[in-house]
């Protein structure tokens, strides 16, 4: 278990709400880089080195495909690359493809990283009591898709011992594709009446029932809602005072580098590295730790 | 598989034209003899100036609005035949060296390419009810750029509204009523 799953469950849901806002709301260059950058380095300490860099590898061809999708429809901008179709093609659409696609990715990121982080207990315990029925079915359906990817697997290995692997040609192999997915959903009704009567039996949906919970707020968690509200609040201001405003059309703008915008860059950078830093504190304290034994 | 991908990609490309910067505004204009047909082309943005609170603040620059309005100059053109006005802009345009976007009238459902922006003005550039709209001698067609084929001694009007045509003297609101 990481330091930051163990912070209260509505410090780690609100942390991510204002990440994903902050990410979302704005197209400021450096913003968006370090929203790109924390939540890479997140999900870094949160997995092994090696999915990281199977990660980043699918994520950087979905980036050079986002990134040239956007000069094709939008031809606004002052330096025209070459012309296609007779619209121009100009750099300014590029850059902007380029940020885009580096929110988007930084957005997927962070998701990956909440959903190992918010797991479905603490789902159900912030949203059990306010939307019961609705967080019981997020929560079930979030789980259904890894549980669906885990019995794909079993199924397939089965099949195998069974002897029917598929062979070379593709044909044969979408044939033994199409049979692992008609029992996978096979099982998955199946598993679903069970489910249902499993609740059953264990009296869901009886009055008077309480669910059980061990989390509770501690001093850390009340110093994690100061920071956050303290950096919503200088967030907000930055973005009134004009400081996170970037043209992108029909010139490229320049980046704000006043000494007041770049206390705001740091900041937003510390707000956004803040889980990976204290991940890698505890495991600094933990080695340490280890080897004084 | 691997065929239809390769299929695919040559449909793609071969549909996908390539001009550079240089050879695109290398646009040949017929010059103007005596027996030839001509049109008037300009191109303005005066109710810009009126509504300069409403522009986008990346576009409030002489460059992109000039100080008179006027992006192109009324000038003679050769028109060849079977001009539309679509085709006339486009050549008065590119040999100007003007920027220009379009939706090409094979991309929308009216048959008609739509103009999109010109010299970076765009529509809603200027609030939401702002665009491009044109002109034949005076009166607004009020249908698809392509689709309205020129005659001798035309006078095309390209303009910019910020109220939906109706501070350019045209709109389909007051002609319907």
């Amino acid at each position: 278990m990481s330091r930051f799953e163990s912070f209260h469950p509505l410090v780690i849901f609100l942390y991510y709400v204002i990440v994903l806002f902050v990410t979302m709301f704005t197209n400021h260059p450096i913003v968006l880089l370090c929203a790109l950058t924390g939540g890479i380095a997140f999900s870094g300490t949160l997995s092994t080195g090696r999915q990281l860099l199977s990660d980043i590898g699918f994520y950087l061809l979905l980036f050079i495909l986002l990134s040239l999708a956007n000069p094709l429809f939008t031809h606004n901008g002052e330096t025209v690359l070459f012309f296609m179709n007779d619209n121009p093609v100009t750099k300014e659409a590029f850059v902007y493809g380029e940020f885009i696609a580096i929110m988007i990715i930084a957005v997927i990121f962070w998701s990956k990283c909440l959903n190992q982080v918010m797991t479905t207990d603490k789902v159900l315990f912030l949203f059990g009591r306010v939307v019961p029925k609705l967080s019981l079915i997020l929560a079930m359906a979030l789980r259904f898709i890894p549980l669906f990817k885990r019995q794909a697997i079993i199924i397939n290995n089965s099949q195998k011992t069974m002897g029917l692997y598929a062979a070379d040609n593709i044909p044969d192999k979408v044939k033994g594709t199409v049979r692992v997915f008609d029992s996978l959903i096979g099982w998955s009704i199946e598993n679903s009446l069970e489910t249902a009567d499993s609740m059953k039996a264990r009296g869901y949906g009886l009055p008077e029932r309480s669910a059980f919970s061990i989390f509770s707020m501690h001093r850390s968690d009340l110093m994690m809602f100061g920071l956050m509200a303290f950096f919503l609040l200088l967030f907000f201001t930055g973005k009134h005072a004009g400081l996170l405003i970037f043209q992108y059309y029909p010139t490229l703008g320049q980046i704000n580098c006043s000494g007041r915008s770049v206390v705001l860059y740091a900041l937003i950078a510390l707000f956004m590295f803040f889980p990976s830093i204290i991940e890698i504190m505890e495991k600094i304290k933990w080695k340490y730790l280890e080897s004084k034994i | 598989m691997i065929g239809f991908a390769v299929l695919f990609i040559v449909i793609a490309v071969s549909r996908i034209e390539i001009l550079s910067v240089d050879e695109y505004y290398l646009t040949h204009i017929d010059d103007i003899k005596k027996d030839s047909q001509v049109v008037t082309v300009s191109i303005r943005c005066d109710t810009i100036l009126n509504n300069m609170d409403k522009l986008a603040p990346e576009l409030r620059d002489e460059k992109y609005v000039p100080r008179d309005g006027i992006i192109l100059e009324e000038t003679q053109y050769v028109l060849r035949p079977g001009d539309t006005v679509f085709d006339v802009l486009n050549r008065a345009v590119r040999y100007n060296k003007i920027h220009m976007e379009y939706q090409g009238e094979r991309d929308n459902v009216y048959g008609s390419a739509y103009i999109r922006g010109i010299n970076h003005l765009y529509e809603y550039s200027c609030g939401h009810l702002s665009g491009w709209m044109y002109k034949v001698n005076g009166k607004y067609p009020g249908y698809g750029i392509s689709k309205y084929k020129l005659k001798d001694r035309d006078k095309v009007e390209f303009v910019y509204t910020c109220d939906l045509g109706r501070d350019v003297g045209g709109s389909f609101y007051s002609e319907r009523n």
